[in-house]
């Protein structure tokens, strides 16, 4: 006997067949491709955003910067040397300098006076003749002399006792200084006798000198005695004074031409030696990565150092091609070996099996499977690559081996700014801070592309 | 994603918290550690600069000595080293005067010249100076296997320049040991300036018996070195340390007044040599552009002084350099300017703006020789200098001038003077210069091969006469590395060298002066000078234009 259910007892018009209906898939969510997923991945990251912004800002100020602050950057003003940002820029007219005879214009005093007006051109000094002196010494000092301390810097020292006059040129400043003159004897000894006066140098050009600058004055044609302002450095100007804005627009060009190009370069060629090392795999990839190795081995300044001469580049030359080949022969194996490991793996996935048991070809494979996914990694190292290809650069001019002068670049104002980091710290700090806010915000950047480009990848926000 | 987000976030959290410990652990671990390391090793090697205790004096060099062979030896580090623990027959006193040294006293005419030992003077084993250590010492400089670059100083000496081109036999030198303590020197042209010459290192003894058994390494160590000065050599612990002590078998040892003089810094960063000031421990140091308003600022008693040489641009006059053409090089000079350039650029007193190869410290006729024999000054003159450029390029047939390479060194001004030429010569002349920048030893090779087209170069007196600078641009001057050969020039130089008389000399060297401003082989551009600071409980420190300089033989430790 079987159970009897009088609920399922069918009918004929349970065999009627159903009206056809379309139900596909639907997708709950617009279709995103796999860079539109980065993108929104990597917009979600505020470092990487902030990171890429500065990235093109850097690149606007480097490719658009000379054409709207037309200053050469290798035009010197000796007029203007370490001056800071924001220093002041009036100047006075002055006849061109001539030689002084000792006589004065300025009434006659006694003990230590002018001879002439002070000026930046020249402090003329006059003095009295001290009984007993066979010469005399000139010190000149920048903080108030007190008795018993040093009297400063020993500017001069005459070669008789008669010569009683002494014109200071000595890298003259509109400040105060302090001029003490001392009587030396026979020996040489200092005697008691010193004479001092205060001096407060007025700053002067001559006509002809802010004609050559092209400086104007607010009346008309340029006259002696006319107070002019200097030309504008926003940034200051450097040891020579040249202006620190231009350069640093010119020096970033050496330094962003090299961090990109270098690296597309050689990030290029490892990916396709390490593709194919990991593709073929066997004995050949054996060789293929042992001779990455013996690469990894070989010193990179070394090699630096021998392309500079293989290439000829004389004395004097920039060696901006043999830094490029050196980094490009000596830095694509990193890559390659990262791209080989994820071609192993990615190879014997199911569905690299599935496309080749389907007929697909080795150029379909790699093409299409392969690279697209190994692409967050190639990424990834590329955007390391050009902050560490940009610090080469800086380093490799910092010692004096990358672009010669009168090209700036970063790397070698730094090594001139550090020589004067104390006094004038403008000449360091604007290329140093350069250098170090691009290769973070390129390191940034790298880092939030890793976390959008490769989930797998991807660290923990 | 896996877990609520809360969870996450006290995870990360306390993550976080357990890697700024080991932040903070680490770092303190560290200092603790050198702090500790430091303790422990007695703070010992902190050396002070001044330590009156034990009468040592703490400086530094700027670089090592390559070696200390008084026979080789051509560089400014070796020859102080070398003043300061050997002594010649004649010895430089205060204000350029001489004093005896291993002579007691000496008589020079004409022909010759006679020297009388003093028989107290011993080596630092003991044994006494004789005259057959001059007469080895001598004879070694100017043996051809030597090879030193000094041989040419000993030529007025009898039969030195044969010997030197290998044609007579070592012994054959005109210089002999009467006994011990005679030394007889025959000349064969007469040299006024011959006391003077003694001074230099070349001319000081070394025993033979001692040379013959270092087997070649003779001043390469501490105990491969006989020491006859006023100290010796303890301590030589090559890229690091050098340390002398009062010599107890110097003549004159109670000249003598530190016991120790203790140099282990070996650097000519003006930086670091400065900070080593600061921190008290050296007792002089260099000051350069850079930190000269923070001594003064800081008070610090500031010394300068003339070095006595000159830095001059010089030009390569070899075929098909374009610097080979007169017109160039006076389109050069007339853009360079020597005012700017030291007042500008270098911006250190003690540096003069160069006017002549002659340098104002040498002594004339009667006064100085540039009051006598002034130099004409060169005045900048662009337009000039452009018509002189023009009329160049007629000559050498070109449109443009080649690209000119600047060979400099890596000396203390850095860069900054090559690049104030290189502006400067392409602002007035459109000129393009590629700088070779290298270092000293490198510099003088490639200046040697003539590889440059402009170098800046410069000359360190040899002796206090006018002929260590006049001779420099004789055609058969080993030291002319531009090669400049003018026959007026060698005869003028011919002149000074035979002659004795003030006036014959003095005038040929005028006229040498004014052959190097007109044809200028050389531009002057700055006759350099230094600014140091020193200790104030240190006195007595000498600097010289020729000879051991810095000269530290009589200093004293005064305290306050």
């Amino acid at each position: 006997m079987t159970p009897s259910n009088p609920n399922l007892e069918t009918t004929i018009d349970d065999f009627a067949p159903l009206a056809a209906e379309q139900r596909r898939q639907q997708l709950s969510r617009p279709s995103l491709s796999y860079w539109q997923d980065a993108w929104i991945r990597l917009r979600a990251n505020r470092r990487a955003i902030l990171s890429l912004y500065i990235v093109i800002a850097l690149l606007l100020f480097t490719l658009l910067g000379p054409l709207l602050w037309r200053v050469d950057p290798s035009a010197q003003d000796l007029d203007q040397v370490s001056r800071p940002p924001g220093a002041e820029r009036m100047i006075t007219l002055a006849a061109p300098y001539r030689s002084w005879n000792g006589e004065a214009v300025l009434p006659t005093a006694t003990g230590l006076r002018l001879a002439y007006p002070a000026s930046t051109q020249s402090v003329r000094l006059i003095w009295d003749p001290a009984p007993g002196a066979a010469a005399y010494r000139v010190y000149r000092n920048i903080v108030p002399t007190l008795p018993g301390e040093s009297l400063g810097l020993p500017i001069a020292q005459t070669l008789t006792g008669t010569e009683t006059r002494y014109e200071d040129r000595l890298d003259l400043r509109a400040e105060t200084y302090f001029y003490t003159v001392v009587a030396l004897d026979e020996t040489g000894a200092e005697l008691t006798a010193r004479q001092a006066l205060s001096v407060d140098p007025v700053a002067v050009i001559t006509v002809a000198e802010a004609r050559s600058r092209g400086l104007q004055s607010a009346s008309g044609p340029l006259k002696i005695g006319d107070k002019v302002r200097f030309k504008l450095h926003p940034l200051g100007t450097d040891y020579l004074g040249r202006d620190m804005l231009a350069r640093l627009m010119h020096g970033a060009r050496v330094s962003l031409f090299i961090g990109i190009v270098a690296p597309l370069l050689f990030v290029g060629f490892g990916v396709a030696y390490g593709s194919m090392a990991g593709f073929l795999g066997g004995r050949v990839d054996q060789i293929m990565m042992r001779f990455a190795d013996f690469v990894i081995a070989l010193p990179f300044l070394l090699f630096m150092i021998l392309f500079k001469i293989a290439f000829g580049i004389g004395p004097g030359q920039s060696g901006i091609l043999p830094m490029i080949v050196a980094l490009v022969m000596l830095s694509w194996p990193g890559t390659a070996r990262l791209v080989r490991g994820q071609i192993l793996q990615v190879r014997e996935e199911g569905y690299v099996n599935a496309a080749r048991l389907l007929g697909a070809r080795t150029n379909y494979l790699v093409m299409r499977h392969m690279i697209p996914n190994t692409m967050g990694v190639i990424l990834v190292t590329l955007t390391f690559a050009v902050p560490s290809a940009i610090f080469t650069e800086a380093f490799l001019s910092f010692i004096g081996m990358g672009v010669a002068p009168p090209t700036p670049s970063w790397g070698g104002m730094s090594n001139e700014g550090i020589k004067s980091m104390l006094i004038h710290p403008h000449e360091l700090l604007f290329p140093a801070v350069l250098i170090s806010i691009t290769v973070l915000a390129f390191n940034l950047l790298g880092d939030g592309l890793r976390d959008a480009l490769d989930a797998k990848m991807r660290s923990r926000e | 994603m896996n877990g609520p987000p809360g969870v996450q976030d006290g995870f990360a959290r306390s993550a976080g918290r357990q890697l700024l410990l080991i932040a903070v652990v680490s770092v303190v671990g560290i200092a603790l550690l050198m702090f500790g390391l430091s303790w422990l090793s007695g703070g010992a090697r902190i050396s002070k600069g001044i330590d009156a205790a034990t009468g040592t004096v703490t400086l530094a060099l700027a670089d090592e000595p390559p070696q200390l062979d008084s026979t080789r030896s051509t560089d400014t580090i070796s020859g102080m080293v070398l003043g300061h623990v050997t002594e010649g027959l004649i010895r430089n006193g205060d204000g350029g005067k001489l004093l005896p040294g291993v002579a007691e006293r000496w008589e020079i005419t004409e022909t010759g010249a006679t020297f009388w030992l003093r028989p107290d003077a011993r080596w630092s084993d003991g044994k006494p100076v004789t005259a057959h250590d001059f007469v080895f010492a001598w004879r070694k400089t100017v043996d051809p296997k030597t090879a030193s670059e000094y041989a040419t100083i000993f030529f007025a000496i009898r039969n030195a320049e044969a010997i030197n081109k290998g044609q007579m036999p070592l012994t054959s030198l005109g210089v002999q040991a009467l006994g011990d303590h005679v030394l007889r020197v025959e000349l064969i042209r007469p040299i006024p300036y011959f006391d003077k010459l003694m001074v230099f290192k070349s001319f000081n003894p070394i025993r033979e018996d001692f040379f013959n058994a270092t087997n070649g390494r003779y001043g390469a160590d501490a105990d491969t070195l006989l020491y006859n000065g006023p100290f010796k050599i303890t301590r030589w612990v090559h890229g690091a340390h050098l340390r002398m002590e009062k010599n107890e078998t110097y003549w004159d040892k109670a000249r003598v007044k530190v016991n120790v003089l203790d140099f282990p810094y070996f650097s000519s960063d003006p930086n670091a040599l400065i900070n080593l000031y600061k921190d008290g421990k050296i007792a002089v140091a260099g000051l350069n552009q850079e930190n000269l308003n923070e001594a003064l600022v800081k008070r610090w008693q500031i010394n300068r002084f003339q070095r006595g040489s000159v830095a001059y641009m010089e030009f390569n006059h070899r075929k098909g350099r374009p610097t080979a053409n007169l017109h160039l090089r006076k389109a050069i000079q007339l853009v360079v300017d020597p005012d700017e350039v030291v007042y500008r650029v270098i911006k250190l007193p003690g540096n003069l703006p160069g006017r002549s190869l002659f340098p104002v410290w040498l002594d004339g006729v009667e006064g100085k020789f540039r009051e006598e024999y002034p130099a004409k000054k060169i005045v900048p003159d662009p337009i000039e200098a452009r018509r002189q450029l023009a009329l160049a390029k007629k000559e050498l047939g070109l449109n443009k001038i080649p690209p000119l390479t600047m060979l400099s060194d890596d000396g203390a001004l850095g860069d900054k003077l090559t690049e104030y030429f290189q502006e400067t010569l392409r602002r007035e002349l459109g000129l393009e210069i590629r700088i070779d920048k290298q270092i000293f030893k490198q510099r003088l090779a490639k200046m040697t091969a003539g590889d440059f087209d402009v170098v800046l170069a410069g000359w360190n007196p040899d002796y206090p006469d006018p002929l260590t600078f006049a001779d420099l641009f004789a055609s058969w001057n080993s030291n002319n590395r531009g090669r400049y050969n003018n026959p007026k020039l060698d005869q003028l130089v011919a002149v000074a060298q035979n002659s004795t008389d003030v006036q014959t000399r003095m005038d040929a060297f005028g006229e040498i002066q004014r052959i190097l401003i007109e044809d200028p082989p050389m531009v002057p551009t700055y006759e350099p000078g230094v600014v140091f600071v020193v200790d104030p409980r240190l006195k007595g420190v000498v600097r010289r234009v020729a000879g051991s300089d810095p000269d530290y033989t009589n200093v004293s430790i005064v305290e306050k």
